[in-house]
């Protein structure tokens, strides 16, 4: 009795309430984006707002039933839950494709797809394989056993041709990260070997994935604003280069850190917090300039057009950038608070500028809506969760429990950061849904399903010894 | 290393992200204004509506040229569903196939051809859009959308849009109104900020010269407009929509009764009737003969069905005869010969002159033993006299430089009288008549080498001299108002404006008021007294001044010209009747001419059998 007494105290509140503060906005959103005003009675199953709360109400059921299983359970499940959708990942390639993807299995409307689970299943395998290591450091065994896990699902969901999830499944390596798999041993056998070093570890190998994540964003956030000129009301007669709106803008946001360290981080780190943050900076405001100057002065016009091309630059508006200058233009026009719920001009259904409004583009009806107030809110609450969710895999005894918390943060993190970075135009077009938010039974029950896990897992976490 | 400090990698990064985003969204949302713009573009369509043109009444405020509503079957392609062609086919009357290929026929018409940058090679692009409406029927009556309307809702993506176009209660005037016609591409590239394909235009007549009024300003309705080009809502509550107004109603000075009349006296004959209140120079009436029923030419339907006829006819009824045709004016001419000679006092109210009929052919009648009489008897001879004395006035010792100072002192006489220059009135396709003068005999006969004896025939109006109806009618008020005369014009008033400026202008003729009283007189004998020419125009009890005119021609048979004026003591209606082959000047035009003034003065007519005289009378049967 002490043991059932003790578990539904250990329910993290803050979570829940900010995920169901997300659906509740979610649902809100997609009454008014996808609504038909001949049937407007929300609950009406024919129309998506009808479906997308029964999407909730059965994924609420199913982790009313996971609730109810033991996390040990969960836990001994995890492998069969793991090949089941790896026989659904490759059943559905023999389906007939959907908008160039093999990813629906099912009849008609009801079909599921198998991708959105797998990402899951995969982050249960993976807490599953790396927990079964014993002691801190991790095996070759172990390793193999972790990549095999991950790679081969990246492999089937690459044949699917979904290439959003497949880019989603990169997060998996901040998780193996966390868990000190590094990719020193490949750059100390090539320096050893080769150029015949004799280091134990080097910095670069062991924060290689940390690394390589903030090159490519600082990469893609230069090369888009380098070239660019801005002008200001506040500045009048000055026009601001891209690059130089960069480093005072990283300035800004360096010092921004660098009070928050000063207030809040422990005392006895802080120093060091400190000083790897004056030596990013510069090295950040070096990158950029290396970067900036290569583009610019460096790069044969032809290679920039390639570039600018990808980046999105070089627009074809109503073209192949259609979807995303509509999008662009819906949230850019919501203004600072918004044009009114059910009023969006652009994004609305009745107007129809924005394709996929209800599913990848359906943050640009809620901006376009709610303003910069309903947007920074939205990003303030998702980045609130993803810090929530990793405090809870720190919090937690069991390695399992951690690394699968971890990879959860970094799957909806993932998710957030690409579908509400296209809708802000700093990242190409790339259709994965927004958690909670964009229509989909298939994401909105996996998302849901990995939540409830997560509570679970965390509400045992004292029973677990380690 | 310690592994757990690396949650602050993942805490570091969902920051930065975060606090990139709002970077971002503030940028997008609150400081560029780039989306708003961009959003505008996108989602905002202007809808031009156009008013119904200005209306147009005549001097007693009748609608003479009006507006009707017609209809289009619009549809709409994505919006079809279930479509029973052999329903539709019987529903508009036309053949299951011919359904199919007005569709086809559709689409081809919105074919545009281009030249491709790149290639230079011409490629065809087509225009049609399945989301947009196209007309499968054009201006459809009311009557044959009634018959349509009840069932249309069977068909689905079919709809009826109600157009306006003109209609014509009275079916008179068609030479004065003009017609509308489908812009062509010049006038189109003139005014793109205006027109856009498929519009009607003023063609001719007060249409044309009066479009920029009487097509009226356009209005602006600015909707949202979805994906596919359908309106969604009203852009920012229609606070960025005018309204379209409606050109102002045009007051015409015509008369349409008079002008019925006048077009029901001229039918089966070829001329020009043209009626003029001379104290404003208001257009009462001008009938060009033969006309059509303006209704004629409403709508491409109709214009595609009668313009050719109409234009192929061999009398030409498109041919505007009052402004355009230039005659011979026969002796109605005599009159300004009189008074440039009494304004010249090369004669005097009493001079006579002899009727010598070697010099030119006259016929029989008492002595002309003054002005008055000359006119009253219409005595060739008298005038061959009288201009040979403007002409050739003695200043120079050559009579040939002496006749060139004297034609060049009478061009300015004519043009004083609006001879020889275009009138500048308010309608197209005006012509200025012929005044010969200088230039035009040194042309013909070399400098030097004329003099009144080769040009002698213009003192009775023949030869090279050449008036227009509408200058005689003119004529004719300059007479009635001693010496004065406002532009002929077709316009009273445009909505509460009055007439345009220059038709306020009194033009003075270059010959003094008290010259006119005597060939007044001599014009009332020929109407009144016995061996006058013109006594078929005659009113009882209205005092009509007249002159008749008998114009040789090449083309046959005399023309029958006259002018008058009445009542004598204060003009209220000037008039000139020309029907061309009809012989002698008193015989036609004058009853004629005497007919409309008495409708006009009285409004009804006593002498029924010189009605009926005139409407029996067929000249055109006789040509042929």
């Amino acid at each position: 009795m002490n043991r059932y007494a003790h578990k539904s105290e250990g329910w993290d509140w803050f979570t829940i309430l900010i995920v169901a503060a997300l659906l509740f906005m979610g649902i809100v959103n997609v009454y008014s984006a996808a609504f038909n005003p001949e049937r407007p009675f929300i609950f009406d199953l024919n129309t998506l707002y009808g479906k997308q709360i029964m999407w909730i109400g059965i994924g609420l059921f199913l982790g009313i039933v996971i609730s109810l299983i033991d996390s040990d359970y969960i836990r001994k499940l995890t492998p069969l839950a793991f090949l089941t959708v790896l026989v659904l990942l490759i059943l559905v390639l023999f389906t007939e494709p959907i908008n160039g993807a093999r990813s629906w299995l099912g009849v008609g409307s009801m079909g599921i797809q198998p991708s959105e689970f797998s990402k899951f299943t995969t982050s249960l395998m993976l807490a599953y394989v790396i927990a079964q290591g014993r002691g801190k450091l991790i095996s070759r065994k172990t390793l193999i056993a972790a990549l095999t896990v991950v790679v081969l699902t990246m492999l089937l969901i690459l044949i699917q041709n979904d290439t959003g999830t497949f880019l989603v499944f990169t997060a998996f390596f901040f998780v193996m990260y966390r868990e000190g798999i590094t990719f020193d041993p490949i750059i100390l056998f090539f320096l050893n070997n080769i150029f015949g070093f004799r280091y134990k570890e080097t910095w670069v190998g062991v924060h290689f994935i940390p690394m390589i994540f903030m090159i490519i964003f600082f990469s893609i956030i230069t090369l888009y604003l380098t070239e660019s000129v801005h002008t200001y009301s506040f500045l009048p007669g000055v026009d601001v280069k891209g690059w130089v709106l960069l480093i005072v803008s990283l300035t800004m946001l360096a010092v921004l850190v660098f009070f928050l360290v000063h207030q809040f981080a422990a005392q006895r780190s802080k120093k060091k917090i400190k000083s790897i943050l004056v030596i990013s900076y510069f090295i950040a405001i070096g990158y950029v300039g290396v970067v900036s100057y290569t583009y610019l002065n460096v790069l044969q016009v032809h290679q920039k057009d390639r570039i600018d091309l990808w980046l999105g630059k070089i627009e074809d508006q109503d073209g192949k950038d259609y979807n995303r200058n509509r999008a662009l233009a819906a949230v850019g026009s919501g203004g600072f608070s918004g044009v009114g719920y059910k009023e969006a001009i652009l994004s609305s259904p009745r107007s129809g500028h924005v394709p996929e409004s209800e599913t990848d583009f359906i943050f640009s009806v809620y901006s376009e809506e709610w303003g910069f107030i309903g947007s920074a809110t939205l990003v303030v609450l998702f980045t609130l969760l993803l810090i929530r969710i990793i405090v809870i895999a720190e919090r937690q005894k069991s390695r399992f429990a951690r690394i699968y918390a971890n990879s959860v943060a970094m799957i909806i993190f993932y998710h957030f950061a690409i579908n509400v970075g296209m809708n802000i135009g700093i990242i190409p077009v790339i259709g994965i849904p927004l958690p909670f938010f964009s229509y989909g039974g298939s994401s909105m029950m996996s998302f849901l399903i990995m939540i409830f896990v997560l509570l679970k897992l965390d509400s045992q976490r004292r029973e677990v010894l380690a | 290393m310690n592994l757990e400090s690396r949650k602050l990698v993942f805490i570091f990064l969902f920051l930065l992200v975060g606090i990139v985003f709002i970077g971002r969204l503030f940028y997008m949302q609150v400081i560029d204004d780039k989306w708003i713009e961009r959003a505008g573009e996108v989602a905002k369509r202007k809808i031009i509506i156009k008013p119904p043109r200005g209306i147009l009444y005549d001097r007693n405020k009748q609608k003479v040229v009006a507006n009707k509503t017609y209809y289009n079957l619009m549809f709409v392609e994505d919006d079809i569903k279930d479509f029973d062609t052999v329903a539709f086919s019987k529903l508009i009357g036309i053949s299951v196939d011919s359904i199919e290929q007005r569709f086809a026929q559709i689409k081809k018409s919105l074919d545009r051809r281009t030249r491709s940058k790149k290639t230079g090679n011409d490629t065809v692009v087509n225009d049609y859009r399945t989301y947009l409406p196209h007309a499968f029927l054009k201006e459809l009556s009311a009557n044959e959308m009634a018959e349509i309307a009840t069932e249309l809702p069977d068909f689905k993506g079919f709809y009826e849009h109600a157009i306006s176009m003109r209609d014509y209660p009275s079916p008179h005037g068609a030479n004065i109104f003009g017609y509308l016609n489908e812009i062509n591409a010049t006038e189109l590239n003139a005014d793109r900020r205006f027109y856009n394909v498929g519009d009607f235009i003023g063609r001719t007549g007060l249409e044309k010269y009066y479009e920029f009024s009487l097509r009226g300003q356009k209005g602006v309705k600015v909707i949202l407009s979805s994906a596919r080009g359908k309106r969604v809502d009203n852009f920012a509550d229609g606070k960025l929509d005018t309204n379209a107004q409606q050109g102002p109603p045009l007051h015409l000075g015509i008369d349409i009764d008079l002008q019925a009349y006048g077009e029901k006296l001229m039918e089966n004959k070829l001329g020009s009737v043209v009626a003029i209140e001379p104290s404003t120079g208001e257009i009462l009436a001008m009938v060009s003969a033969p006309s059509f029923d303006p209704n004629m030419m409403v709508g491409t339907r109709n214009i595609r069905k009668n313009y050719r006829k109409l234009y192929n006819d061999s009398l030409k009824p498109f041919y505007p005869r009052p402004l355009a045709a230039e005659y011979p004016p026969g002796s109605i001419f005599k009159i300004i010969q009189a008074l440039v000679g009494l304004q010249e006092e090369v004669i005097t109210e009493n001079t006579g002159f002899p009727c010598t009929q070697s010099l030119v052919g006259c016929h029989n009648h008492p002595p002309a033993s003054n002005v008055a009489k000359s006119i009253q008897y219409s005595c060739n001879p008298y005038y061959y006299h009288l201009v040979k004395r403007i002409i050739q006035q003695g200043k120079e010792k050559s009579i040939f430089k002496d006749a060139a100072i004297g034609l060049s002192l009478w061009e300015t006489y004519m043009k004083s009288f609006g001879l020889g220059i275009k009138p500048e009135t308010d309608i197209f396709g005006l012509r200025s008549g012929v005044i010969p003068n200088v230039e035009f005999y040194n042309h013909w006969y070399g400098e030097y080498r004329w003099a009144f004896s080769t040009i002698r025939s213009n003192s009775i109006g023949q030869g090279e001299v050449k008036l227009t109806p509408l200058q005689m009618a003119n004529l004719a008020a300059i007479i009635a108002n001693d010496g004065y005369y406002y532009e002929p014009h077709l316009v009273k008033s445009m909505g509460d404006d009055g007439p345009l400026d220059k038709f306020l202008v009194k033009k003075k003729s270059m010959v003094d008021p008290q010259h006119f009283a005597v060939v007044k007189e001599g014009m009332r004998d020929a109407v009144n007294e016995p061996y006058g020419t013109a006594r078929r125009a005659r009113i009882d009890d209205i005092v009509v001044a007249g002159k008749t005119g008998t114009a040789q021609n090449p083309h046959g048979e005399d023309h029958s010209v006259f002018m008058a004026f009445a009542p004598l003591d204060n003009p209220k209606i000037a008039i000139a009747v020309f029907v061309e082959n009809a012989g002698f000047g008193g015989t036609w035009a004058a009853p004629i001419a005497s007919l409309m003034m008495e409708k006009y003065l009285k409004g009804e007519i006593t002498n029924t059998y010189k009605e009926q005289r005139i409407l029996d009378k067929n000249f055109i049967a006789n040509d042929e």
